[in-house]
């Protein structure tokens, strides 16, 4: 031989398997829409069962700073009788908590005439604003039924009796820790709850399994989405054999032929992936809203982590539509183009 | 629609007819094909040797079972033969890899099908453009060029429908235009007859011819319609592998049970 002629085929840009896929998509819209629906349902139940859980704890959370507010409030009731139009001083000493913040909101609900917010302290929150009046730190228990300690109760002791001298009841309510030193007639009243330790790590145990339940779940529904996928698009390639027989012998290359069917199925896996994530996610929130209500889920969800999810299971199902692409499409780049001239297919 | 086509540009493109007369457009040396079939050993083809000139219309017949497909299959590009060489426009079919198969099966020989197997999703002109695209050509020209094509084999007013609304003899009118459309050397036909009527299959039948004595190109078909064996230039009987028998159709006598 004496010149070699033979040279080698183009590799054809991806616009081109693009166009291929997208009429492909668009004749055979039913049997695509099939296998999309596998894609979505795979993707709604992951992310209906993530968010879910999402839902049940941003709810479970904020009933237990409900609950934990409401018994500080009892608490203090206790020892200080009816708050209804008298004054609470309140001395903050390092930052608030969620549960201190609530507490302050619960306290306002018992209707008290007026807070005394030492001047000293940071501002208040700004919920609380419009019923706080600011003054001097020895005045704060003026004409007061009860003086509050919040925060972590740090900086230097406090004289009790000198500074609760104008009261009308001696009643000190601390969030957190205790009053350091005693002090005559005075009632220090602890609000804080220690959980005991045996009920945290039952807690815990049960987190742990309701997590380890919904990975196995959401493992199941990836697997089933892929094996869903790659059934149909198994489907899709022996459909179309001589299709790709034919494209064989008009000189596609195995790439071009495994390109198609990747196109394709990635496709279904953005559809399908961003379709399912929204029907899955109004599905949580929306069984979660008709249980509890839907101002409680709403308003405790954590949105900003509800689109981590999002974005994760769309993702998921672009993946997944591709891992389960994989061996179809490798089926069909194999294929001999000699299958074309077959007629019993 | 492209009303002014310049044909020249186009005629160019394709195979000059023979001016060396007989140019061995393929060459086969002692093909042997084996399948293994689990423990078994099927001898498809036995050492068959056949030489195809350039511009020749050449029938294979044969019994089924007899290598008829797995020959057509070898000097198609599509399978590489067990044992000795197949050369294609002056090319050992056995050294080249995929990547320079499909370069030869895109460039250097058209297939037309039984089936036809259209690409349904796509239109006439689609279909014809796809091996042109196959083949590296920029899109309007892929597109001027398959028009002039199908005008060619009379289905210029049919360019914009889709394979299930044209009639039979049409979807064979357009598989014949896909094989012209990157002006190969061979063409490669399977059984083109069979699927059409009497009247449409002489149409074909005709077409061929005429592009074989305009265009110069090789038709090589396997076939049992008598009317296309008549016109052939050439018919090869392959039986249990081997060419048992070459000869021009004057030299055969068709109304003997040899044939049928």
């Amino acid at each position: 031989m004496a010149t070699r002629k033979i040279q080698h085929q183009v590799r054809l840009p991806w616009a081109v398997a693009f166009d291929v896929v997208k009429q492909g998509v668009r004749i055979r819209l039913g049997r695509s829409l099939v296998t999309l629906s596998g894609i979505v349902l795979g993707i709604a139940f992951l992310m209906s069962i993530t968010a879910g859980e999402l839902a049940q704890r941003s709810v479970a959370q904020e009933q237990q700073l409900r609950t934990e507010a409401k018994r500080m409030v009892n608490f203090l009731l206790a020892e200080s009788g009816p708050l209804a139009g008298g004054t609470i001083g309140i001395i903050q000493r390092g930052p608030l908590q969620e549960t201190e913040s609530r507490f302050l909101q619960a306290i306002l609900r018992e209707k008290p005439q007026r807070l005394a917010w030492a001047e000293s302290n940071p501002p208040p929150p700004a919920a609380l604003a419009t019923t706080v009046h600011r003054v001097p730190l020895d005045h704060v228990a003026d004409d007061a039924v009860a003086v509050l300690v919040l925060g972590d109760n740090s900086g230097p002791a406090i004289d009790w009796g000198r500074l609760l001298a104008s009261a009308r009841q001696k009643v000190v309510g601390l969030t957190r820790g205790s009053a350091g030193a005693s002090s005559a007639g005075v009632v220090f009243a602890s609000l804080a709850w220690e959980i005991p330790a045996e009920e945290l790590t039952a807690m815990a145990a049960d987190q742990k399994l309701a997590q380890f339940r919904t990975r196995w779940m959401g493992a199941i529904a990836l697997v089933v989405t892929i094996i869903g996928i790659a059934n149909s698009m198994l489907m899709s390639v022996t459909e179309r054999f001589r299709e790709i027989g034919t494209m064989k012998c008009l000189g596609a290359l195995s790439a071009f032929i495994r390109r198609l069917f990747i196109i394709e199925s990635s496709l279904m896996g953005v559809v399908g992936g961003v379709v399912g994530t929204l029907f899955g996610a109004v599905a949580a929130i929306g069984l979660y809203g008709i249980t509890y209500n839907f101002s409680l889920v709403l308003g405790s969800l954590q949105w900003g982590l509800l689109a981590g999810q999002a974005l994760l299971c769309v993702v998921a199902g672009i993946a997944l539509a591709i891992v389960a692409a994989i061996y179809p499409a490798t089926l069909a780049a194999r294929m001999v183009p000699a299958m074309a001239l077959r007629t019993n297919i | 629609m492209t009303t002014s086509i310049d044909s020249s540009k186009f005629r160019a493109l394709f195979q000059a007819p023979p001016t060396q007369p007989r140019r061995s457009i393929i060459r086969a040396v002692d093909v042997k094909k084996i399948y293994r079939l689990g423990t078994q050993e099927v001898h498809a083809l036995r050492g068959a040797t056949l030489d195809i000139y350039a511009g020749e219309y050449v029938s294979i017949m044969g019994p089924s079972g007899s290598g008829k497909t797995t020959l057509f299959n070898i000097i198609g590009g599509l399978g590489k033969p067990t044992a000795g060489k197949v050369y294609i426009d002056q090319v050992d079919v056995a050294q080249l890899d995929h990547n320079e198969l499909a370069w030869l099966r895109c460039r250097k020989i058209g297939y037309i099908f039984q089936n036809y197997n259209l690409i349904q999703v796509m239109t006439t002109l689609e279909n014809v453009m796809l091996s042109m695209n196959f083949a590296g050509l920029e899109t309007d020209e892929a597109r001027e060029k398959a028009i002039y094509i199908l005008k060619l084999v009379g289905l210029g007013h049919r360019a914009l429908h889709k394979p299930a609304e044209l009639s039979g003899g049409q979807q064979q009118r357009c598989c014949i235009a896909r094989a012209l459309a990157n002006s190969p050397a061979i063409i490669l036909a399977d059984e083109p007859t069979a699927n059409l009527d009497l009247k449409t299959g002489e149409e074909m039948i005709e077409l061929l011819a005429r592009l074989k004595s305009q265009l110069g190109v090789t038709i090589i078909s396997a076939t049992h319609d008598l009317k296309m064996l008549k016109r052939s230039d050439r018919i090869l009987w392959i039986e249990d592998g081997r060419i048992v028998k070459v000869a021009h159709p004057s030299e055969i006598d068709f109304a003997s049970a040899e044939f049928h």
